[in-house]
């Protein structure tokens, strides 16, 4: 059984002539449980907009996501909120951490909106895992430093343990390591690469870069996938 | 710190808020004036004329020369405004031997030492009159009253500590109610005695025998028999009864009575600025309002993408509203404890003023039933400030702020 299972996915956007600008026309995709995959694209072809597909950001025009069994695009809105929570973890470009708030803080916010911070049981575990986590992205003597007081790298770093904090099914990496140089970039690929691995959680990163691709073993073409009649499964 | 989903609502915000800590407190700030202002205009009037009848100095009533009851009561009893005219020495022994009238005491004003007023009376003023329920004047250990026929002067506590007066001290009377160091009386007074503070008017005045003033070397002869005012305690119904005699059928002299009634008018009177006290209040609360919207707005436009970060972890828009909405109740909070702040401050020198003019001590200032519901209105404001950006941040596309089309 595939983790993620994508079926004639379109998604277009209204473009300044009053037409549509079709975007996204996946026909098939599929993630193995586990599987790790980096999709290389070049910029502004719709990879982004179709992780945010993925992730039930956006609402496709037609077709099925389907991730871990669960129907993404027939949830209501506020269920597809909770399934980002319980079970996808993003990593951004840039990042994206909360700046008024500390390593560890960011760390714990992710898990807030997934209910478990609701069960007073859990907490104790929860502030336990944030801390874990942050000792094994090696931030363990910065739990307490805010994002304006960390380098590029340990802010992605931080960014990376956030994504792991509710043990997700899936994560999605959008050009994780484009501000970062090659050497940051490539301990955080390792990193990431590392993280899911024994969280158990599947991975597909995208980027246009050749050396990131270039770091896992299996690797993809965006343009294969968007408007391709052929089905893929990694 | 993440105990509740409340919790972190409000963390957010108040993380949110110290972010933007300068628009915040110039939000809170402006509330505070506003409110502090609004509380202000609403109790201190109030305040103020409590105290007015309360220092009264025990007197029901004032007899004084034909005019203005206020000017009467003002210059009898608060030894403020200059005094209408005088009354004959036989229109007090009248008064004094109706049938009806408790306490009356003559007074009589004209002269002052460097400003603080000479008022000469009756020694037993301070022996027999009780100036509150229970209370007699107490003079200070090591003092005396005065005596009837002496250049001795018996001196109010705020008045003995601002000209640096003491037991033993002499001073020439200067004549007038105001100060000229041209028109100093030859005569020279000692001091024999302080009072204890009473928290009255007494306190500001410099007390002489009545024959002082009367007899103060440079006085029209004339005046030697008269007296400025007659202050008047009486039983039962003896006001209705002088109220007759003196306001309806007579027209010799006009009897203030009762003295709360004559203040009220004194009170009505400072509506105008209680309006304009008012009107200024509300243009503040207003501004207020609109620095909270503006600041939320601001913070809103900053924050567009930190909400799509908390949508894209698994915030719902309901939190992301509620945020937004918890920012502006907080700022409503700090505004009110503020408000709360500036209210007493505003008070304490409305108070410190009113005892230097007058000798009037108001009591702190109450928080009563005005704040409780002054309180609901601010926060209410608050909230109906950040309504339009908690409803921009509901609308607000999660997509769009996370940069979706590469």
């Amino acid at each position: 059984m595939s983790c993620l299972e994508v079926r004639n996915l379109l998604k277009s956007f209204p473009s300044p002539d009053g037409g549509a600008s079709l975007v996204v026309e996946v026909e098939k995709f599929s993630l193995s449980p586990e599987a790790q995959c980096a999709m290389k694209g070049e910029s502004g072809s719709g990879k982004t907009t179709f992780l945010h597909l993925l992730a039930g950001i956006l609402k496709p025009d037609e077709g099925e996501v389907i991730l871990d069994g669960l129907e993404v695009t027939q949830l209501s809105e506020s269920e597809r909120d909770r399934l980002r929570a319980t079970s996808i973890g993003y990593v951004f470009q840039s990042f994206n951490l909360l700046q008024g708030f500390t390593s560890l803080e960011n760390v714990q916010l992710a898990m807030t909106f997934s209910g478990q911070s609701n069960r007073a049981s859990h907490l104790r575990t929860d502030k336990a895992w944030a801390k874990q986590l942050l000792d094994r992205v090696g931030l363990s003597d910065r739990l307490d430093y805010y994002p304006r007081q960390l380098s590029v790298g340990q802010q992605q770093r931080v960014a990376l343990a956030r994504a792991l904090a509710n043990r997700p099914k899936l994560v999605l990496a959008d050009e994780p390591t484009g501000n970062l140089d090659p050497q940051n970039a490539a301990a955080a690929l390792s990193l990431l690469a590392d993280l899911c691995r024994e969280n158990g959680s599947s991975l597909l990163l995208v980027s246009h870069e050749d050396k990131v691709i270039d770091a896992f073993d299996r690797q993809l073409s965006w343009e294969e996938i968007n408007r391709s009649s052929g089905a893929t499964e990694v | 710190m993440f105990k509740s989903r409340i919790t972190v609502i409000f963390l957010l915000a108040w993380r949110g808020l110290r972010q933007h800590a300068f628009s915040s407190f110039v939000a809170a700030f402006t509330i505070s004036m506003a409110g502090g202002l609004f509380l202000s205009t609403w109790k201190i009037k109030e305040e103020a004329q409590k105290a007015f009848v309360n220092s009264s100095g025990g007197f029901d009533a004032v007899l004084g020369a034909r005019g203005s009851k206020l000017q009467l009561v003002l210059n009898g009893l608060f030894h403020l405004e200059a005094s209408p005219g005088n009354l004959t020495w036989e229109q007090y022994e009248l008064i004094r031997d109706t049938r009806g009238v408790k306490e009356a005491y003559p007074i009589a004003v004209g002269d002052n030492y460097r400003g603080f007023r000479l008022v000469g009376t009756l020694p037993t003023l301070f022996t027999e009159h009780q100036w509150k329920e229970g209370r007699n004047y107490e003079v200070r250990q090591g003092g005396r009253i005065f005596t009837d026929n002496a250049k001795e002067a018996l001196v109010g506590d705020f008045a003995a500590r601002k000209l640096g007066l003491t037991v033993g001290s002499q001073f020439h009377p200067y004549h007038g109610l105001d100060f000229d160091e041209t028109k100093r009386h030859e005569d020279l007074y000692v001091v024999v005695g302080l009072l204890e503070p009473t928290g009255t008017p007494a306190d500001k005045v410099i007390w002489i025998p009545i024959k002082g003033i009367q007899q103060m070397e440079g006085h029209d002869p004339a005046a030697a028999q008269s007296v400025s005012a007659v202050l008047l305690s009486l039983r039962g119904a003896a006001g209705f009864q002088l109220d007759m005699r003196y306001n309806k059928r007579g027209n010799q002299a006009t009897l203030a009575w009762p003295v709360a009634a004559t203040l009220a008018s004194f009170f009505e009177r400072l509506s105008w600025f209680e309006e304009i006290l008012s009107l200024v209040a509300f243009l503040v609360a207003f501004i207020g309002a609109l620095i909270i919207f503006a600041t939320l707005r601001t913070v809103m436009n900053e924050k567009k993408r930190e909400f799509a970060i908390l949508r894209c972890l698994g915030a719902s828009r309901m939190v992301v509203t509620c945020v937004v909405l918890s920012q502006s109740l907080l700022l409503a909070v700090f505004g009110a404890l503020g408000s709360l702040l500036a209210y007493g401050g505003i008070g304490f020198l409305a108070a410190r003023l009113i005892r230097e003019q007058t000798g009037v001590v108001m009591e702190s200032m109450s928080i009563d039933l005005a704040y409780h519901f002054f309180l609901p209105v601010v926060l209410a404001i608050g909230l109906m400030s950040g309504l339009a950006p908690a409803l921009q941040a509901y609308r607000s596309s999660l997509s769009d702020n996370l940069s979706p089309r590469s």
